[in-house]
């Protein structure tokens, strides 16, 4: 049992950053918890003794997956900016 | 279970999942610098886990996370300074995060350089070590840079801090 122990808490881990990353509404804050679900991800599959994935879902869930949300975050937000100052002109 | 992998299920246990507590709640001045404290603590999950599985494989993991963590840190600096402008982390609270982060590295890291021994591998094993380190002290002096653009400065420009 205490073999599985590692497992068990990365199991947990990933439920836990996966229910948390549909609970939060906000995509700013959902950046930092998809960050920490590939994260976690990353630790599941270490423990399970894939560390090439673990590899390719450090490099997906760490930088890329966060920088993709925030950079659409920003565009739409700078979008909608320059619309509301055109209406006020 | 050995000694490594309970110390690796302990560091997950009592380092990575407060931090991990820390990212998912509060403002962007606590997520941001507690996201590098998780990557760090994560990364040396890794190097613990390596060892106590006997894998010296799984330390590119720890290597290649040492690398990217600073540079996802980096990433939310720089596309959330606003925020980080209009409320600035504490001096002191980011102080105390990079000695945690320093004392973390080093109290795994020196351990697993003895029991490696002499050779290739421990000079891998130090390069993540200063790497963390390193990455530690660029994502705190980013943070406080972040924090000082702040000063002085008017309505935001660009960036996410309307509606907030």
């Amino acid at each position: 049992m205490t073999g599985e122990l590692p497992v068990l808490l990365g199991l947990l881990l990933v439920a836990a950053a996966g229910t948390g990353a549909v609970l939060v509404r906000d995509p700013v804050r959902q950046s930092f918890v998809l960050s920490l679900l590939g994260l976690s991800l990353a630790t599941l599959f270490l423990l399970l003794q894939a560390p090439d994935v673990a590899l390719s879902q450090l490099a997906v869930g760490s930088a890329l997956t966060p920088l993709m949300v925030l950079l659409s975050v920003r565009k739409v937000r700078r979008k909608a900016r320059s619309e509301r100052r055109e209406e006020r002109e | 279970m050995n000694g490594w992998t309970a110390a690796g299920t302990a560091l997950l246990l009592c380092g990575f999942a407060p931090a991990a507590c820390g990212v998912a709640t509060g403002r962007a001045r606590r997520r941001v610098p507690a996201q590098n404290v998780a990557t760090t603590f994560l990364s040396l999950v890794f190097l613990l886990l390596s060892q106590g599985f006997a894998r010296p494989a799984y330390v590119d993991t720890a290597l290649m996370l040492s690398v990217l963590g600073p540079a996802g840190t980096l990433l939310f600096v720089r596309l959330l300074a606003d925020q980080l402008a209009d409320h600035p982390p504490g001096q002191r609270w980011l102080r105390v995060l990079t000695a945690v982060n320093y004392v973390a590295v080093a109290a795994v890291v020196l351990p697993l350089c003895v029991a490696t021994g002499p050779g290739r591998a421990m000079v891998k094993l130090l390069v993540i070590g200063v790497l963390l380190a390193l990455g530690c002290r660029v994502a705190t002096r980013a943070v406080q840079a972040a924090a000082a653009m702040g000063h002085g400065r008017g309505a935001p420009a660009e960036g996410m801090s309307d509606d907030r």
